[in-house]
This record gives structure tokens, C-alpha cells and sequence, in this order.
């Protein structure tokens, strides 16, 4: 397993490296200009070219990029060209929220959605079927930013339960950070319940109809041992596919969400930068994100063999 | 049981929200929403017009702009302009201290302008001060504690302009402790009724009352007069989302929010517990042409565009009938703004067409820039479209970024740009802002050499009166000329719980925490 482990590691090199020059050049072609942004519509083409040269961006672009990768190689990622703050420790300090309310949510939606799904599938086209697929179906089509912002109206404006902006990290108010975090969480639960419900919900379908199931069955075994020790193995591979890609996606920040909620996240500070044109940042916080990407993947390929037998690492 | 210990968690965690804190606490507290981070407290370097409201709460300048956007002294007692006006001496005021408790002295002064006159420290301002501008500082002299004299090398009517603009950091004096060892910026250090507290990046902003603030006597006045803080504690807590700030305005999580979405005004208004606060700030609204596009360069087309406007209409629907039609580049607050800036355009359809047909349009497309950043510049562009599709005038619209419209306005790459300025709170600088060569300055919309000597002129004479008739007469020209149709001056609505008094927006459109209290 180590060796496997290594050698997607080492594949993985050739993949950052690509998203690095790709992010690169991508922000160059973007028009827009980071010192233009931070002289405003006074500034004269010599102030905005001045500028341009104290922060390095009139060099050759190969050699912004080498410099630019070199650093990176000794993991110096730059300072942000907005304030000045060193880039890796912004991305650490900004990926420790993310993280905390991806985890939880992506958690508790997957203790939700499989047995929901499994359920439904059990019960399929029964009205309890239809039910469960109905509210999945709802949470799908709801856009985050709207269930965001009504269940800050209801819990934060009218019954006034929770905080309605701000983030105290847990080293600070244990029980403080619980509050700043509940409602952003909820959000992000009943986003994600409804795709991996239908996902886990499909898959069950799949293996309820297969042949060792009907076998198992005729044995004589309970409805729910059926399911618990023949069934979910089998059809929680793909939904555990699906929870590694919803990790992937929403560890490389949840914009919409912590824009929302006044969360200092990754998302927000990869949005800011791009508006900004605060290339350090938006550079680092890609290659980051591709990395993550990368290793969410691995883990959950390397966590297949303990939900499916059938799959082993070599 | 176990519904019992639910039901104390649950307690626990409500006691344990903000809601609760308020109640504990002793000191006052005034929060406030801020729409984005600040980039820096480095005084007019690293700066936007956050960076600037935060920064003119804990720095202050030897002058700043009053209610009437006139320059008053602020750390100066009084300014004593010589004759050949290429001297100013300023007394500074008696008993001022900075926050690390040091007396302010002139030497304090020539500090901080020597930081500001370098090169490397990248002062927005260094132009106006270094030749390139309106006058170049031959010297800066200190024959005692007190006395600080400018001496500058050709006069202009904007000195004391120049050293009060809030995007220059009001010029603010900050002790030698606001740097590090090898001169870099630290914090500041400053005067101001406020201190800078914890900084926490993209979250809040904390800024502490100073005990010991030397407060002029009267009432606050613009960026000068009474400031004295009546609440221990501001925090501008960073709330990017309009939405969410509303949201949290209403809940009580902030007390004021000193830049309300237009949608939201009615909805606020109607709630006996919050107070709006409104003003037509000093920023304009435009719609910008490029003369050396091969349609636009004829005036008869630009002309036509103007006249096929319902400007009184148009204005209502992209203010929310907070602001009314301005002509000029003279913002409706300015003291300048007279009869002659009123002098407009009055929609005029068959006139229009009349001109199209003398200048031979035939429906080609004219491109308009415009960006969905700002609602009102989308909005602006959309209404002008179908308004001038009356009169027959094709035009089409690119939606773009706001960083990528800023990059094509500088480089004067457009045909039609919907735009909005910042506030310039001199005549002059108004004018300046959109009047000179294009083929040195791209970005400037009236390429016009008469102009550009009257508006010289208007920075270098003093006299009132004759810097009246020369704003009066670039007015006229600038109707004329039609190198842009300005649609009116933004106006700046803050909304607050009931319980804070004091606060009252103005035309500058920034935030002032001085003066205010919060029961």
C-alpha cells in the first residue's frame, strides 16, 4: 500500500506542475492589472508602470514564472501583493476554516444521505421512496446562497438563536465557535444530502438486484442484515467515489458559503484574489487546492479495500 | 433525561452567543460594517477608499476638508500663506499628543512628509508634491517646535487640496514609532480620536478610543472639527455580502451600516428601529465617450446620444430617486455648483435624428463597456440602450470585470464606458480627472488644449472669483464638447439601530465614528 501510495504521490508531480504554469499564464491573459486596482482611476499609465516594476511584474513572464516556482519548490509561496502578507501561512490559516466546516458538513451529510438513500432504495417507488427522493431532489435544485441567507433569516434575524456574521476559531470560545459554525454547516448538509442520497439511493437499487442478494435472501437472513452486511458494502463504493470528488471540490473553498456567512475561508480569499489581481495569492491557493485534490483522491482510493472487498491496492 | 442536558446545552450555547456579550460588557461599543478588508494602515501607499476611512480615524493631517468640502486646519492652529503664495507656514496646535503619549513637535511633521516625499514609500500623492503635478516642495523648515513652512517651487490654488485628500491618507503625521527599524511601515501610530486595536485579517477591524485626544472645540466638521470619540471601541466588522449585512444590521449584530444597497433603503426606513442617514456624495456618474473612436470623434453623434436621454427618469431608476440629473463635473455638494452647472441636456428626440442624419449614422454599433460590479453602472447601461435605440442609435453593451473595465479605461480603450469616479472634493481636480492629452494620458476623456490651459490656470490663481468663471467657462465647453454626459453624483445612505445618535453621512461618502454614541 505504501508503495502504491508513493507512486501516485510521484504521478501527482507532473499534474501540479501543470496546474502551476496553467494558473500562471491563465492570470496573465486575464486583462486587469493588480497595481491599476490599487491606484484606482486616478493613477496616470506611468504611475501604474512605476508600480508594476516595484512589485516584479515587468520582468519576462518565464522569468516571473521561474522565480515564482523556484520559491515555491523551497515552499516560500510570496507575499500577497494586496497587503504583504506571506501567502503560505494565509493559505493555512484560511484552509483551518474551511476544512473544520467542510469535514463536519461533508460527515454529517454522508451519515445522512446513505441510509436515507439506502432506505429509499429499499423501499423503492413506495411513497417513502418518493418522499426521500422528492427532498433530495428539492436540496439539489436549491442554490446555496439562498438556503444560506434563509437560514440566516429564520435562526439569526427572527428567532435570533444564532450569530448572523463573525468566526471565533475554537482555541479562542469552544462553545462560542459552535454558534459561529452551526448555521454554515447546516447549510452545507443540506446541500450536499441531496446529491449523495440519490447517489447512495442508485447504487442500492444496482446491487438489491443482483443475484448474491436474492441468494442471501433465500437463506432466511432479516431485511436489514441483508442490507447492513451485503448490500452497503457493495453500493457504498460509488457514493464514497462521489463524497471523495464533493471533499475535492469544496476543501478548494466554498466561496458562496463563507461569502454568506463572513467566514474567513479559503473560497473568499481565492475569489478576493482573482477580483484583486493579486497573483501570488490566487497562484498559491490553486496549487494548493490542486494538491488537495490529489491527496482526497488517494485517501479515498486507499480506503476502497475496507468498504469492498473486491478491491485491493497493489 | 437526556432531553434535560439537551436543553441546558442549548442554554449554555445561547448564553454563550454575542447576543449575550453586549449585556456583559462595560464598555461602548460601536460595530460597523466595512464591505472589504483594508489592504494596509500605511497612509495613502497601499490603500482603497476602506483603507483610507480607517486610517483617517487613527492619522490626521495639519488640514482636512470641512462639511463644505472648504479645507480647514486640523493639527495646524492656523496656515499662513505668503504673498508669492510659494511659502505656507503652519502653527501647530498646543498640547496635541500621539498615541504612544510623545507631544506632536514639528519635527514629527518633517518626519512623516520626508517618508511621504520618498519615492520608495509610493505615496499615491508624490506627484502633487514632487513637480510632476501641481508644485513641487523646494523645503520643508522647522525654525521651532511649533512652526513647520512648506516652501514650494511655483504656486498653485491646491496645496492645502492636495495635503486634506482622504485617498492621500489626509498627508496624517504619525510618530517615527509607526516604522520599523529599516524605515518600512509598521502601524500607525497617529493623533486621531482612535488607535488602532487587533487587526484580524478579513474579520474585523478594532480601533480603541484615545483617552488622551486633543479635540478642537465645536461641532465635528467634515474631517476636522470636534472629534472627540464617544465610544470606548469601533469595530468595522468585514461583511462582504449585502445581504448578510442587512441581515446582521437588523439582528443587532452591527449598529450601522454607512453604505446601504439602494433595494434595501424602503425596507429599512419602514422599521422603527433603524435611522437612515443620506447625502449626495461628491462621486459622479457618467457615461463616457472616446472621441478618437471613428463614430464618436463626431460631435453630432456624441450630441445625439446626449439628447436622446430622458435624464430626469434615467437618474430616478439608477438612484432609487435618492439623487437628481447633474450636468457637471462639478458635483450638486460643491460649493462651485451654481447656475451655469445646471446648464444641461434636455431630452430631444427629433433633434437627435436631425443630427444622426447630418453626421450620416446609419445604425452602425457603438460598443459600451459596463460591468456588473456595481448595479448601478449595469443598470446605467441597459436604460441608455433602449433610451437611445428611440432616436435610432444602435448601441451594444460588453459586460466585463471591474478590474478589466479599470485596465481599458486607463489605457482610453473603449468606445462608450458606463463609469463611476471617486470623490475629488476641488472643482479642479474634478476636471482633472477627465481633462487632458490623450496621446500622454489615455485615460483622460476631453482632449481639449483650451481646456487644459483653463484648468492650469484654475490650480494656479487663488482669487475665488476668478476661479468661478473659469469653472463656469470649462462648464460651457464642456456641453459643448460632449466628451462625456454626466448623469449625477451618487448619493451615500447609511442606515443605524436606533440606538446609536451622532452619525451623520456626508459628501465624501466616507464613515465618521468621532461624535458618535451608542446607548
Amino acid at each position: 500500500m505504501i508503495g502504491y501510495a508513493a507512486r501516485r504521490l510521484l504521478a501527482a508531480v507532473p499534474t501540479l506542475l501543470l496546474v502551476a504554469i496553467a494558473v500562471f499564464l491563465l492570470m496573465r491573459l486575464v486583462p486587469g492589472d493588480p497595481a491599476q486596482l490599487m491606484l484606482g482611476d486616478a493613477a496616470s499609465l506611468e504611475d501604474v508602470q512605476s508600480l508594476r516594476l516595484s512589485m516584479g511584474l515587468e520582468a519576462a513572464l518565464p522569468v516571473q514564472f521561474l522565480r515564482w516556482a523556484g520559491a515555491v519548490l523551497v515552499g516560500d509561496f510570496g507575499k500577497s501583493i494586496t497587503n504583504g502578507e506571506a501567502v503560505l501561512p494565509l493559505i493555512v490559516s484560511r484552509f483551518g476554516v474551511t476544512a473544520l466546516i467542510v469535514l463536519l458538513a461533508v460527515g454529517l451529510a454522508a451519515l445522512l444521505a446513505v441510509p436515507l438513500g439506502m432506505f429509499a432504495a429499499w423501499m423503492q417507488d413506495r411513497p417513502a421512496d418518493l418522499a426521500v427522493v422528492g427532498f433530495a431532489t428539492l436540496m439539489l435544485s436549491i442554490p446555496s446562497f439562498w438556503l444560506g441567507l434563509i437560514l440566516l433569516l429564520v435562526f439569526g434575524v427572527w428567532l435570533r438563536w444564532l450569530p448572523v456574521v463573525g468566526y471565533v476559531t475554537f482555541s479562542e470560545d469552544p462553545l462560542l465557535a459552535i454558534t459561529y459554525i452551526v448555521l454554515p454547516v447546516a447549510t452545507l448538509v443540506l446541500v450536499e444530502v441531496g446529491v449523495l442520497t440519490r447517489m447512495a439511493r442508485a447504487s442500492t437499487i444496482d446491487v438489491l438486484n443482483l443475484d448474491y442478494i436474492s441468494h442471501a435472501r433465500a437463506k432466511g437472513l432479516s431485511e436489514f442484515t441483508v442490507l447492513r452486511r451485503h448490500a452497503f458494502p457493495n453500493a457504498f463504493a460509488p457514493t464514497l467515489t462521489l463524497i471523495g470528488l464533493v471533499l475535492g471540490n469544496l476543501l478548494g473553498g466554498i466561496a458562496v458559503i463563507e461569502t454568506v456567512f463572513t467566514l474567513p475561508g479559503l473560497g473568499r480569499l481565492l475569489v478576493d484574489a482573482i477580483f484583486q489581481r493579486d497573483y501570488p495569492v490566487v497562484q498559491g491557493v490553486m496549487l494548493f487546492v490542486a494538491a488537495i485534490y490529489v491527496g482526497v483522491n488517494l485517501l479515498v482510493d486507499l480506503a476502497y479495500p475496507l468498504f469492498d472487498p473486491r478491491v485491493t491496492v497493489e | 433525561m437526556k432531553l434535560r442536558r439537551l436543553a441546558i446545552g442549548l442554554a449554555a450555547l445561547l448564553l454563550a452567543s454575542p447576543l449575550a456579550t453586549p449585556l456583559a460588557a462595560q464598555e461602548t461599543l460601536l460595530r460597523a460594517r466595512l464591505n472589504a478588508d483594508i489592504r494596509s494602515t500605511d497612509p495613502g501607499a497601499n490603500r482603497d477608499a476602506n483603507t483610507d476611512s480607517v486610517v483617517l480615524h487613527i492619522l490626521e493631517g495639519l488640514v482636512a476638508f470641512r462639511e463644505n468640502t472648504a479645507v480647514g486646519p486640523l493639527l495646524a492652529e492656523s496656515v499662513v500663506i505668503s504673498e508669492d503664495g510659494l511659502a505656507y507656514t503652519f502653527t501647530l496646535r498646543d498640547g496635541v499628543r500621539f498615541h504612544n503619549g510623545a507631544t506632536l513637535t514639528s519635527a514629527d511633521v518633517k518626519f512623516a512628509w520626508d517618508r511621504y516625499l520618498r519615492r520608495e514609500t509610493n505615496w499615491r500623492c508624490l506627484p502633487e508634491f514632487d513637480g510632476r503635478g501641481a508644485t513641487k516642495i523646494n523645503a520643508i523648515e522647522t525654525p521651532d517646535a511649533r512652526t513647520v513652512v512648506f516652501r514650494i517651487e511655483r504656486p498653485t490654488a491646491l496645496f492645502l487640496t492636495n495635503m486634506a485628500r482622504a485617498d492621500c491618507g489626509g498627508s496624517g503625521i504619525f510618530h517615527r514609532d509607526s516604522l520599523n527599524a529599516d524605515g518600512s511601515w509598521r502601524s500607525p501610530v497617529g493623533t486621531g480620536p482612535f488607535r488602532l486595536g487587533e487587526w484580524r485579517r478579513n474579520q474585523f477591524i478594532d480601533l480603541t478610543r484615545f483617552a488622551d485626544y486633543a479635540a478642537l472645540p465645536g461641532t465635528p466638521d467634515g474631517f476636522t472639527g470636534n472629534k472627540t470619540p464617544l465610544v470606548d471601541r469601533v469595530r468595522w466588522v468585514i461583511i462582504p455580502d449585502s445581504a448578510a449585512a442587512k441581515a446582521a444590521l437588523v439582528s443587532g449584530a452591527i449598529d450601522i451600516n454607512p453604505d446601504l444597497n439602494s433595494q434595501d433603503i424602503e425596507e429599512l426606513r419602514a422599521r422603527p428601529d433603524m435611522r437612515l442617514s443620506s447625502t449626495a456624495t461628491m462621486g459622479t456618474m457618467a457615461l463616457l465617450f472616446q472621441t478618437r473612436d471613428p463614430l464618436l470623434q463626431d460631435v453630432r453623434i456624441r450630441r445625439a446620444i446626449a439628447l436622446a436621454l430622458d435624464y430626469p427618469e434615467l437618474v430616478r431608476a439608477l438612484s432609487d430617486g435618492l439623487s437628481t440629473y447633474n450636468p457637471a463635473v462639478i458635483p450638486i455638494a460643491s460649493a462651485a455648483h451654481g447656475a451655469v452647472q445646471r446648464e444641461g441636456f434636455t431630452r430631444n428626440i427629433a433633434e437627435a435624428r436631425r443630427l444622426l442624419a447630418q453626421a450620416g449614422y446609419r445604425g452602425q454599433p457603438i460598443r459600451m463597456i459596463t460591468t456588473q460590479r456595481y448595479d448601478s453602472l449595469m443598470q446605467m447601461a441597459v436604460i441608455t440602450q433602449a433610451m437611445a435605440q428611440e432616436a435610432g442609435i444602435n448601441i451594444q453593451f460588453e459586460v466585463i470585470d471591474w478590474a478589466t473595465q479599470l485596465d481599458r479605461y486607463t489605457r482610453g480603450d473603449y468606445a462608450m464606458m458606463a463609469f463611476t469616479y471617486s470623490a475629488r472634493l476641488d472643482p479642479s481636480l474634478s476636471f482633472d480627472m477627465m481633462t487632458g492629452p490623450k496621446a500622454t494620458e489615455p485615460r483622460k476623456v476631453w482632449d481639449n488644449p483650451e481646456a487644459q490651459a483653463l484648468l492650469r490656470e484654475s490650480m494656479r490663481v487663488t482669487d475665488p472669483a476668478r476661479r468661478q468663471a473659469i469653472f463656469d467657462d470649462l462648464h460651457r465647453r464642456f456641453i459643448a464638447d460632449v466628451p462625456m454626459i454626466v448623469l449625477y453624483n451618487d448619493a451615500n445612505v447609511a442606515a443605524h439601530r436606533a440606538s446609536v445618535q451622532g452619525y451623520r453621512a456626508w459628501a465624501s461618502g466616507q464613515p465618521r465614528f468621532w461624535g458618535v454614541r451608542v446607548q
